[in-house]
């Protein structure tokens, strides 16, 4: 009945890596590289403990981020729902056999690494959405029963975050879901609506369900001063480091606050702090422009994508790194509260690492099988 | 081929995807979801905008940070304060005390109305307004009030207002109030020296806990100050300055000026008041002066004492005519130019010197360049450019030059002390010592100086200088203030340069004030000889016998060996006893 083209062939394996945007994977390479130098900074001029573990999980994210980019995206589009399904299920797991870190329940020991469901359902609620509104129809778009599932699918693994309890991934995971809701194209008046009701709500969420812990870091974010060796410590300390950088910065290894310990989780969530302070406010805009130059890639990258689910892929995975870094920073500057958030492809960390890599997968993926058209039986079509 | 998206083509799915022609739906869709992408674009723009922004604001404008008000940790680190400051016998006179000082950061006062109330109640001098309105600031860091008395400070402590602390810090007292005022100087409330002493030796005070021992003497410095202090009021006088220096060391043991102030108190003191009229003063010092023009004139063997000038019409020159005040027409001898202060024969007799003779002498003297003293307040002596014929004259009787009270004291030293000039200071001047003299003068030069003036004042213009036991040598000069780029009106300023004793001399006296005016007693007059000379004349009698000077009771015997022969027999000469003149 139709012409019925088919307008990709199969790539071959050789093609596909061959399709491999080659130059996003070396920004990433270069973004990591700095990570590995601060982190060698911040263990005062040692390779350990953590830029060499840094370094091979960097190696083992880069390898599944390759593995990822290569997989036919209809693997993808097909087990979606299963992969954040699975995921899902780690996030009630760590409640169960959840063990204790830094004082919040996150971790899932699997003797050999220990996982983060958390950082993993950041990735793979993308993976659901883009699932869910990949072929979706402008009439649907308006009509709120549609809406509501993946309300549902954004609200589960928010709440379940939130009860570990870890506010800042929680409100990324909802800002992620939002953001791709608007970009799917679902009707404005919707957001308009949820913006009231979520204004209504927040009196309810502030009385009852936000942790003391969590209420005293948004008021102390209001006025850190208050409280300069407590709870403002942390952040005065950071602007305190940030400032004494100056335009040109201490020098590598020379960084006072951060070396001499006034500034806290210097390899993990104010590992800005400490490059800002020894390379100075140059060093910090470099990173700054490196961090937009990936996220230009992504949008490129979403922006060429002719199907649905690549283009939702690709804007999911780059709007939840922007949050990421813009979420780091802010909070290193002053700008927004404290919220324990690493700064993605630099901290320290095993999880976050590996499924932002992992998300980068997916973007790429994107790119790889950019001209393959996904019909609406995509998902269901056997391959 | 309308509705590719309809379940009929589902199984197809990609090998049957839609077709190359979307339909007019599905572009909408596709067309709002990059309309939404570019709108997400714009929007992360900004944030990393605002990003980029905050960390130029906090790393290249200053870091934005309210530190936290300074801890105990940082207080412990004030230094031990200022060295004390001695006179050469060891009297103390500045010291510093540890105190408290008050301070709050309002961001921690919980009510500031009941805080200002219950501070107020314990500082009474501090208005309820004013504290009510420093703890309302929104610095994180506002000074109450500085060096708590101890009382206060347990007071203020046993109140208990969180956000109020206290700082370690250190208070300069000047044990003899306004004695030492100009000389000391003063520190301001970081212990930084800003004048005097406490300015010049800044460093040394700040780092050495030794005590600075300077060549004062206090005893000498009350009465030098209480003498000159009496004659400013009794002459209703506008100001004073006073100096007494060792001859042979330079050493300064007494220097005052007036009108001074109490640096103790807080309140600011009145420019006037805080202007040091010894060192940064200068003054046109009229006919004291003379003594350097007779000095050179020897000196330079220009003239011998036997000879004589004519002084019996005044001298015109240019648009000036200079006169004698009371003028003896007829001609004079060196020694009655002298005792007489007459200026047609000064004038004269610089001319016969010449300019650059008198420049030479004058720079010598020290009088001609700002002085190195242990003040860094120094005036910059006045002196013509160009030097002509006329500045020659007029500078020859102490016009047309203006010096400080410290410079001519140091010059006239010079003068007495057989001819070496020794830089003023504040410095204890040990008896080896002699780096930075200079011979200005020949030994029999300054002896012949030291018998004119006693002349002076056993028969001249300074007999009221005089003390019986301890005989003074000296010269009266009394000068019209310039005003309005005229002289005239009756703005003068009177001074008295005395040596003692004359013999042998030890200490150099002067003492000048400023815009006397006349009494009854004086006759209506306010001339040196009347207000400088009784000052020095007290002043000297009181100091001599307690730096243990021998009083000179064969007085009579030493005068006659003292008055050279010659010197008498040519006031015969030149008939009749000479008659003060200025």
């Amino acid at each position: 009945m139709s012409i019925a083209v088919q307008r990709t062939p199969e790539m071959t394996l050789a093609k596909k890596i061959w399709q491999i945007n080659w130059t996003f994977v070396f920004l990433i390479t270069v973004t990591a590289s700095v990570g590995f130098v601060m982190l060698y900074s911040a263990a005062n001029g040692h390779i350990d403990p953590w830029a060499s573990r840094q370094m091979a999980r960097f190696g083992v994210g880069l390898t599944l981020m390759l593995v990822a980019a290569v997989i036919d995206i209809r693997f993808w589009l097909r087990y979606a729902y299963i992969i954040f399904f699975l995921s899902v299920g780690l996030l009630v797991a760590v409640e169960v056999i959840g063990t204790i870190g830094m004082g919040a329940q996150r971790w899932i020991n699997l003797g050999v690494i220990r996982l983060q469901p958390s950082e993993m359902v950041k990735v793979t609620l993308i993976l659901a959405l883009a699932r869910y509104f990949y072929a979706s129809r402008p009439e649907d778009l308006s009509r709120v029963s549609y809406v509501l599932v993946p309300l549902i699918l954004i609200a589960v693994p928010v709440f379940l975050v939130i009860r570990q309890p870890d506010l800042g991934t929680a409100l990324m995971l909802l800002t992620t879901g939002v953001v791709m809701l608007y970009i799917a194209g679902t009707h404005a008046w919707m957001f308009i609506a949820a913006g009231a009701a979520a204004l209504a709500a927040a009196f309810p969420v502030w009385k009852f369900v936000l942790f003391d812990y969590q209420k005293q870091r948004v008021l102390t974010y209001l006025s850190p001063e208050t409280d300069p060796l407590g709870a403002g410590y942390h952040i005065l300390q950071s602007k305190i480091a940030l400032g004494s950088g100056g335009v040109f910065g201490k020098g590598f290894l020379q960084g006072t606050q951060s070396h001499l310990n006034f500034l806290p989780e210097k390899q993990t969530d104010f590992i800005y702090t400490m490059m800002a302070e020894e390379f100075g406010m140059v060093g910090a805009l470099a990173l700054l422009g490196l961090y937009t130059l990936l996220i230009i890639f992504g949008f490129a990258i979403a922006f060429r994508s002719r199907n649905q689910f690549g283009r939702l892929i690709g804007l999911g995975v780059t709007t939840a790194f922007f949050l990421n870094v813009f979420v780091n920073i802010g909070m290193v500057t002053g700008l927004l509260p404290i919220v324990g958030m690493p700064l993605p492809l630099i901290s320290y960390g095993g999880s976050s690492m590996l499924t932002l890599l992992f998300g980068f997968g997916l973007l790429l993926c994107a790119y790889v099988h950019r001209d393959i058209n996904l019909g609406p039986g995509a998902a269901s079509s056997d391959m | 081929m309308k509705n590719s998206n309809f379940p009929a083509s589902r199984r197809d799915g990609i090998s049957a995807a839609p077709s190359i022609q979307l339909d007019g739906a599905r572009k909408e869709a596709l067309d709002t979801g990059r309309h939404r992408l570019v709108v997400t674009g714009v929007l992360l723009t900004m944030a990393f905008s605002v990003i980029a922004a905050r960390l130029v604001d906090l790393a290249a404008m200053g870091d934005g940070v309210d530190r936290p008000a300074p801890r105990i940790a940082a207080v412990d680190q004030v230094s031990p304060g200022r060295a004390d400051i001695i006179d050469r016998n060891g009297v103390l006179l500045a010291t510093t005390l540890p105190t408290a000082s008050l301070y709050a950061n309002p961001k921690m006062i919980l009510d500031v109305e009941q805080a200002a109330q219950k501070l107020a109640a314990v500082l009474p001098d501090l208005p309820i307004d004013t504290i009510r309105e420093k703890l309302s600031s929104d610095r994180a860091f506002v000074w109450l009030k500085r060096n708590l008395t101890p009382k206060a400070h347990f007071a203020i402590n046993a109140l208990g207002i969180p956000g109020v602390y206290f700082r370690r810090s250190h208070r300069r007292v000047y044990p003899h109030g306004a004695l030492f005022t100009h000389l000391l100087g003063r520190s301001n409330l970081d212990g930084k020296g800003v004048s005097g002493v406490e300015g010049y030796f800044d460093e040394t005070l700040r780092h050495e806990r030794a005590p600075l021992r300077l060549a004062l003497d206090s005893r000498v410095q009350t009465i030098l100050r209480g003498e000159l202090g009496a004659a400013v009021n009794k002459f209703s006088a506008i100001g004073g300055a006073g100096v007494v220096m060792d001859v042979h060391s330079g050493e300064v043991v007494a220097a005052t000026s007036l009108p001074d102030f109490d640096p103790n108190s807080k309140s600011d003191p009145k420019e006037e008041a805080r202007f040091n009229r010894v060192t940064k003063g200068v003054y046109e010092m009229g006919s004291t002066f003379k003594l350097f023009t007779t000095a050179m004139a020897l000196d330079s063997r220009t003239v011998s004492l036997t000879d004589r000038y004519d002084a019996r019409s005044p001298i015109k020159i240019a648009r000036f005519t200079i006169r004698d005040y009371h003028a003896k027409n007829r001609w004079l001898s060196i020694p009655e130019i002298l005792i007489h202060s007459s200026n047609i024969g000064s004038a004269k007799m610089a001319i016969d010197v010449g300019s650059k003779k008198q420049r030479e002498y004058l720079g010598a003297f020290g009088l001609l360049n700002r002085p190195n003293f242990e003040v860094p307040e120094m005036g910059r002596p006045l002196t013509p450019f160009p030097w002509r014929d006329i500045n020659t004259m007029t500078i020859s009787y102490g016009h047309g030059i203006a010096v400080s009270p410290l410079q001519l004291t140091a010059g006239v030293a010079a003068l007495v002390n057989g001819g070496t000039y020794r830089h003023p200071t504040l410095r204890v001047v040990t008896g080896s010592d002699t780096r930075d003299t200079r011979r200005v003068i020949r030994k029999e030069t300054s002896k012949t100086m030291r018998r004119l003036m006693r002349r002076v004042v056993l028969s001249g213009t300074g007999k009221n200088a005089d003390v019986p036991e301890y005989p003074v040598g000296g010269k009266t000069g009394t000068a019209d203030k310039p005003g309005n780029g005229h002289y005239g009106g009756r703005a003068i300023i009177s001074s008295f340069v005395g040596v003692f004793p004359v013999d042998q001399p030890r200490y150099v006296v002067f003492i000048l004030v400023d815009e006397p005016k006349g009494l009854p007693e004086t006759q209506g007059l306010a001339t040196g000889g009347w207000v400088a000379a009784p000052v020095v004349s007290r002043v000297v009698a009181q100091m001599a016998p307690l730096l243990g000077l021998d009083p000179a009771l064969n007085t009579a015997e030493k005068e006659r060996d003292f008055n050279v022969t010659a010197v008498r027999r040519q006031h015969r000469q030149t008939r009749g006893n000479p008659v003060a003149a200025n």
